[in-house]
């Protein structure tokens, strides 16, 4: 798309990631490339050929990692190299780069060649073995292969699964390579992939420019991703909560029908922006390929304000009404400051008051449908903006939850995301002081008011605070 | 592409509305639209007319809006002429002179200069103001009601449509500036009527109150009204001596004889009477026109750059676009169905062979003692062992043949390679390929590891071999 001359320019850093079958090389390429289409199966052989990652920034790579099909006979590649005739160090490559010519139609060493040839084009070399399982005297074969290679390499111990063999695979894996690092690229953190690029930018000293840039591009990008996160969030709070849905209606008054109709679309629609804004967020941290085990977002008063669903993410009767309280103490202070002050601040607490008892009495009224219009106009039935006072916190602590999951799911993981077994509590990640903040704009958007932008701008911050201490 | 001016319009914000529903792009595909135009980078909305431009041909649904929205403007102008027509027939009517009763200037007054700085002043506490105590302000002004009526009209669904285009900022923009203009406008005519008047009709004005006002006091207000032209044009202020001359009583005689007398000096007041409609009606509301048209514009451009997707496209254009996509596509592996077929579920106790793969001697004495298994014949095969050794192992064995391996190995084409050695031999009666866990979990494998060794074992097709699994 950009110009072709990033193929003539082929002086940037690669890396083959390589290692017997199974080790999880796939798992390493996709959690370091970002990129969830990387298939991974615990079949042997589910990387048939090598696919190289390119991180390109504007069309230009800055470093791209291989990932290969594992060692099938390794024993014979060996044995090939050493009945060829001696060679000092520094003419080794050239003996495996004569095993590649003269192999490349043999299907026996199909796989061999596809994990060789990035190497022997200058890749470095990272080497992934699973840590979790004992070492065994037969990955010496293929380690000493890639030492004929002669490239930068390094080893990546994965810990698989429950067992742990780091250091008998450290003493072993010392002897043939410089450096040894634990990456587990399913848990593996945004700071730990960065720890990783910077290990293999000391693998060779031209590439360790190339690969810092590299590291301030991703972490500019992870930057980016939170800020956009944050403005999905704000601008779908921002959408629900002052949705207003209409519906015509005929008579004079509304029918028990027409109501509950107009009170299903408007659910289903705040269900789809919900829907909306997650697919937003899973695209923006490049994860495309999720399927979840989630409940559905049920507004009615047995899902929504069910007790699960109140106290996962909604706020507790006693946060409500101090919430409310402070909610109402808003409207006050207006008349407070209207008044100059002569109320002596009455305003504010009574204001104060009647929001906190508003707040535990509306806790089961999600909705006010009125029904608008004038004798000569058509009628209309509507319904919203939302006017519970704990729907915001616990759409906020949704979507605070599914965003966090989201940013910190590795792009190796495979497995569904069940969100009904986190643990979650809105209230720990939001506190008193917060809420101030974020119910200035919910006040405003509960009465159909456009929020303030300086409310705004201080709701984005207090999100991205809450946010961040969820990564 | 060229981006001469800058400047966003109404056309201009409901062409990229109705485009950005139907196209946004990609972040690769915006970000080289920026760098090829990396001059405007700095400037965000030329930016996005140039987008605008060179996507236009991607829009496939017609600009309904854009087809409302002009029948709505030729509206307005029957609107706005209708307000200047109405403008010049209400001043025909304040200064109808029948030649008995003269012309109050008080009720000129009230037209040209009381009720629009009114007006003026409503209008600018609506701007100040939005939501409810907009609406109920708005109720005040005529231009209200007339819109009002209009969208009881056939055409108010089609308004409705236009209407939910715009954020409720901007609306209240377009109204005080249609407000502004029709109310220019109508002081216009009202002016216009004056001059034909005073042209066309011999017209005396007086003045007439009910409160107790004096000849000077009088003077003093018309004097402070006319302070803004006073120095300019002193003669468009009225003397004490013509207030005198033309202050009216109700209850005397139509026109004293004094007024008759002077009768031509009582038509100096129309220059006065200009001059207040010029500046207070027209001039000042001319200003706040302008400042309407300035708000409407800004809040236009605002509201261009917050429309749905303007955002993500500006961000697209400055970030980098940072891709660690693939450019080839992954063959996928094709899932072959479990079954049981080549599996043992038993293991015995004495076998002719034991072979471990990868395994050391002392390893398969291990687990030999844990499975208590027995043989007279142990080989190593695969590991650092050479092909001639395999091949020597693979050739002797014998009868029932037991073949260690690590389960979490997934089986390897070397493996196979020996396998199918181990299967050329005839000796060989039967081969079970026994996989086992580490010893720290005592040699118990996991399903999924040994669910691989199936499906590989089945894949040879061989009915010599089969896989342990108990």
């Amino acid at each position: 798309m950009y110009s072709s001359k990033e193929s003539l320019n082929n002086d940037y850093p690669k890396f083959a990631v390589v290692g017997h079958p199974n080790k999880g090389k796939s798992s390493i390429v996709s959690s370091l490339a970002l990129d969830d289409s990387v298939q991974i199966g615990d079949t042997p052989g589910t990387t048939q050929v090598k696919r190289g990652f390119p991180l390109k920034v504007d069309g230009k790579i800055i470093y791209e990692l291989f990932d290969t099909p594992g060692f099938q006979r390794a024993r014979r590649v060996l044995s090939w190299l050493n009945d060829q005739e001696p060679v000092s160090a520094d003419k080794k490559g050239d003996v495996v780069r004569a095993f590649i010519a003269a192999h490349r139609d043999d299907e026996r060493f199909i796989d061999e060649i596809e994990l060789l040839e990035p190497i022997m084009n200058g890749a470095g070399i990272i080497y992934v073995v699973d840590a979790s399982k004992p070492y065994g005297s037969e990955y010496e074969t293929e380690m000493e292969i890639l030492r004929w290679c002669g490239q930068p390499s390094m080893a990546i111990l994965n810990l698989i699964g429950e067992e742990n063999y780091t250091e008998q695979w450290k003493s072993a894996l010392g002897h043939y390579f410089r450096m040894v690092r634990t990456f587990n690229p399913i848990k593996a953190t945004f700071r730990e992939h960065i720890e990783l690029l910077d290990s293999m930018s000391q693998l060779k000293e031209e590439w360790t420019k190339p690969i810092k840039v590299a590291i301030k591009v991703l972490e500019d990008l992870q930057q980016q991703k939170i800020e956009q996160t944050v403005d999905s969030i704000v601008s779908n709070m921002v959408k629900t909560l002052s949705y207003i849905h209409r519906q015509k209606i005929v008579g004079e008054s509304a029918t028990t029908d027409e109501e509950e109709k107009l009170k299903h679309s408007y659910r289903e629609k705040i269900i789809k922006f919900e829907k909306e804004q997650e697919q937003n967020i899973e695209s923006i941290w490049n994860h495309r390929s999720i399927e979840k085990v989630e409940n559905m977002l049920v507004l009615d008063n047995v899902g929504l304000f069910s007790k699960e669903s109140a106290s996962i993410f909604g706020l507790s009767q006693q946060q409500l009404i101090i919430t409310g309280a402070s909610a109402g103490a808003m409207g006050g202070l207006g008349i407070d400051l209207l008044l100059g002050g002569g109320s002596l601040f009455l305003g504010s607490i009574i204001g104060g008051a009647v929001g906190g008892v508003g707040a535990m009495m509306g806790f089961d009224n999600l909705y006010e449908v009125k029904v608008l219009g004038q004798s000569i106009g058509k009628r209309e039935l509507t319904v919203g903006p939302m006017q519970n006072l704990n729907f915001p916190y616990i759409l906020l602590g949704r979507s605070l939850y599914h965003s966090s999951v989201i940013a910190k799911r590795s792009h190796a993981m495979r497995d569904n995301i069940d969100l009904e077994q986190e643990e979650f509590l809105t209230e720990q990640i939001i506190d008193s002081d917060m809420r101030k903040t974020l119910e200035k704009v919910h006040v405003s958007l509960r009465k159909g008011d456009e929020p303030k932008e300086e409310d705004l701008k201080a709701y984005k911050k207090v999100l991205k605070e809450s946010f961040l201490g969820l990564l | 592409m060229q981006i001469k001016n800058s400047k966003i319009s109404i056309k201009s914000y409901l062409n990229l509305l109705e485009l950005l529903n139907e196209y946004r792009g990609t972040h690769e595909e915006n970000r080289l639209f920026a760098l090829k135009h990396e001059a405007l980078l700095q400037n965000p909305k030329k930016m996005l007319l140039a987008w605008m431009q060179k996507n236009e041909f991607r829009k496939t649904q017609t600009l309904e809006s854009l087809s409302i929205l002009q029948k709505l403007s030729i509206l307005g102008n029957f609107i706005g002429l209708f307000s200047l027509i109405f403008g010049f027939i209400a001043g025909f009517g304040l200064l109808s002179y029948s030649g008995h009763a003269p012309v109050n200037v008080i009720y000129y007054l009230l037209f040209a200069m009381f009720i629009p700085l009114l007006s003026m002043l409503v209008s600018m506490v609506s701007l100040l103001s939005s939501g409810t105590v907009f609406n109920a302000l708005s109720l005040f002004f005529p231009l209200h009601w007339i819109e009002t009526v209009l969208n009881f009209f056939s055409f108010r669904d089609k308004v409705d449509v236009v209407n939910t285009l715009f954020s409720d900022e901007l609306k209240k923009w377009m109204f005080m500036s249609r407000l502004q203009l029709f109310s220019l406008l109508f002081s216009v005519g009202l002016l216009f009527a004056l001059l034909v008047i005073v042209i066309s009709k011999d017209i005396a004005f007086s003045w007439s109150t009910t409160l107790n006002v004096s000849n000077m006091g009088f003077f003093k207000l018309l004097a402070c009204i006319g302070f803004p032209w006073g120095h300019t044009l002193p003669s468009a202020i009225p003397s004490v001596e013509l207030i005198e001359m033309s202050h009216y009583y109700r209850l005397g005689e139509n026109l004293n004889t004094q007024m008759i007398q002077n009768a031509d000096k009582l038509g100096a007041w129309w220059k006065y009477l200009a001059m207040v409609t010029l500046f207070y009606a027209i001039f000042l509301r001319f200003l706040l026109w302008l400042a309407t048209r300035y708000g409407y514009q800004e809040q236009l451009e605002k509201d261009f750059l917050e429309l749905d997707g303007v955002q993500k496209l500006l961000r697209e254009f400055n970030t980098p676009f940072v891709s660690t996509e693939s450019p080839k596509e992954e063959k996928h592996l094709e899932i072959v169905k479990e079954s049981d077929e080549q599996v043992s579920h038993a293991v015995a106790k004495v076998y002719e062979t034991i072979i471990g793969w990868n395994f050391s001697n002392d390893e398969i004495l291990l687990v030999n003692d844990a499975k208590g298994i027995s043989s007279s014949n142990i080989s190593t095969v695969g590991g650092n062992n050479s092909f001639a050794e395999d091949q020597k192992v693979a050739k002797e064995a014998r009868a029932e043949v037991i073949l260690y391996v690590k389960s979490w190995e997934p089986p390897t084409m070397d493996f196979i390679d020996f396998l199918e050695e181990l299967l050329a031999n005839d000796n060989v009666e039967e081969i079970q390929v026994y996989p086992l866990g580490t010893v720290g979990r005592n040699y118990e494998s996991d399903e999924r590891e040994v669910a691989i060794w199936k499906r590989k074992i089945q894949g040879l097709k061989s009915k010599k071999v089969w896989v342990i699994d108990v």
